[in-house]
């Protein structure tokens, strides 16, 4: 399996010592995420997020399968990570590398066992017939902090999508195309957002939001907490590294609160934004099969 | 093809005649190192070297020199992610003998000229002006920080006038600024600066950086010398 090359001796010292002075190489603030921007296609699904170099794309897609036999009132919901060639030389096609798995594994934990999407809605015919919702991942450009630019697309993605209209009388369940009606949103329960943090120093004392691959690789330790906007704690990963103190940790969790408060502020803007500009002439009130409640 | 006393040598590409091919009426034929199978029933030798059967065991191969190469000889080198690694002599630096070569240790830099890159090898670097054995201030870099830059700011700063020529005047301006700092510019796309204090290296990479990722302007990029030495200081 090819590596990505080690930083240097060099590169290793300097940095420590740049920050241990309080400073990080682009200038930012140790808490400063780099730009971020969330961009939506034209089709419903798709989201591009941008931030700084790191550049990930997230699309989703429904059809109609038979649920799972051990839970027939369920919808499928899969997230799958792709990591190409295209976005370091380390990665290969078929080949997870370490960073895929755990980033598939953090996404499956924060946006699917949190219970973000409600499963029982994406229920059709009980034991027969359900939606099967599918996101797809795609890493474009690996800079450093993919977690968290990867769980924001999925996360904006899903609240972006539209599946079309169904309806059902007896045993009959008819889709509809979206000429004949307006597609339908998922029916979504909170947004969680992970943001990530990186440890440096023998005792992990320098805290950094937002590293850059440079950064991801000198670091002794990360931590991942997935959190929504009302402060419920998702998960909390870290895995491995050097031991930091319980202090660090409370103010990473304090720190990503009104981190994911921003994060929420940007996606439910956007959306907006989305929702905007595809209403020409305000006819979405008239197609929507919606009922006010 | 020579024959020479029932001794066979090939070449890589040639053909083998039918005749020396070992024919078993049991075992099926073997191919050793050196040969490859082109369907339906050719052997073609990939390599120069003799060609050896033995009719027991129905199996054929090349007996060749090479492959092999002495380790602690070369240094390897990362030209760039992509490439595969570059080797350098251990001799190939000033001054270097056997006994006062340079000691480097994993993760080093090095500031080398590439001296042979020929397809399908890897490359060789060297550290030394093979005509006059001066090193030219290429050699192991001590301390600093590397920066990754474009193959085009790389190229620009080369120019022998890259100021006018190739419009970056981010290091002059910083040198003029009273900053004291080196550099060293790989073609690869690599930018290595040193100075005594940390904040002169941020000031520069960032500096360089800067004009790298937005294209700046000779004027713009005088303005943002400007403001980063405000913001440092």
């Amino acid at each position: 399996m090819p590596r990505e090359a080690e930083p240097s001796l060099n590169e290793r010292a300097f940095v420590i010592q740049a920050l241990q002075e309080g400073q990080r190489l682009d200038g930012r603030a140790l808490d400063q995420f780099r730009k971020l921007e969330l961009k939506f296609g034209d089709q419903y699904g798709v989201a591009d997020v941008t931030l700084g170099k790191t550049r990930v794309l997230a699309k989703v897609s429904a059809e109609v399968t038979a649920p799972y036999t051990d839970r027939p009132f369920d919808g499928i919901f899969t997230i799958t990570t792709e990591l190409s060639p295209m976005a370091s030389p380390a990665f290969e096609v078929n080949r997870p590398t370490e960073t895929e798995v755990l980033l598939s594994r953090l996404l499956e934990k924060t946006v699917r066992r949190s219970n973000a999407l409600d499963l029982e809605s994406l229920c059709l015919v009980a034991g027969q017939k359900c939606w099967s919702v599918r996101v797809d991942l795609h890493v474009l450009s690996h800079d450093g902090n993919l977690i968290d630019a990867s769980c924001l697309a999925v996360v904006a993605a899903l609240r972006h999508f539209r599946k079309p209209d169904t309806s059902i009388e007896g045993d009959v369940v008819t889709i509809y195309t979206p000429a004949e009606r307006e597609p339908v949103p998922l029916s979504w329960l909170h947004s969680p957002f992970c943001v990530t943090f990186s440890f440096y120093g023998d005792n992990g004392e320098i805290m950094l939001a937002d590293a850059n691959l440079l950064e991801e690789q000198l670091r002794v330790a990360s931590c991942t907490i997935s959190l929504n906007k009302h402060g419920e704690i998702c998960q909390v990963a870290k895995l491995g590294g050097t031991a930091v103190e319980a202090i660090s940790l409370i103010q990473c969790a304090s720190a990503a609160v009104s981190k994911v408060k921003e994060f929420s502020t940007l996606v439910d803007l956007k959306l907006a934004d989305d929702i905007k500009r595809r209403d020409k002439g305000g006819l979405m009130a008239e197609l929507s099969a919606e009922n006010e409640r | 093809m020579a024959t020479q006393a029932e001794r066979v040598f090939v070449l890589p590409g040639d053909e083998i005649p039918a005749s020396l091919i070992p024919s078993h009426p049991k075992r099926a034929l073997k191919l050793g190192p050196g040969l490859r199978h082109m369907p339906p029933s050719e052997l073609i030798p990939t390599v120069a070297g003799e060609l050896v059967t033995d009719h027991k065991k129905n199996s054929i191969w090349v007996e060749y020199n090479g492959g092999r190469r002495p380790g602690p000889e070369y240094y390897y080198v990362t030209i760039t992610d992509y490439n595969p690694n570059a080797i350098l002599p251990q001799l190939a630096f000033e001054m270097a003998t056997k006994k006062t070569r340079p000691q480097l240790t994993h993760g080093a830099l090095v500031y080398a000229r590439v001296c042979l890159a020929n397809r399908h090898m890897d490359p060789e670097l060297e550290c030394v002006s093979p005509t006059t054995g001066k090193a030219d201030g290429l050699g192991p870099l001590v301390g600093g920080m590397l920066y990754d830059i474009s193959l085009g700011m790389a190229r620009r700063l080369l120019m022998r006038k890259s100021v006018e020529e190739g419009k970056v005047a981010v290091l002059e301006e910083l040198g003029s600024a009273g900053l004291a700092f080196e550099t060293a510019v790989g073609r690869n796309g690599k930018l290595w600066v040193n100075s005594e204090s940390v904040k002169t290296v941020l000031i520069v990479g960032r500096a360089v950086k800067e004009t790298d990722d937005d294209k700046l302007g000779v004027e713009q990029q005088k303005k943002l010398v400007r403001k980063l030495i405000k913001e440092m200081s």
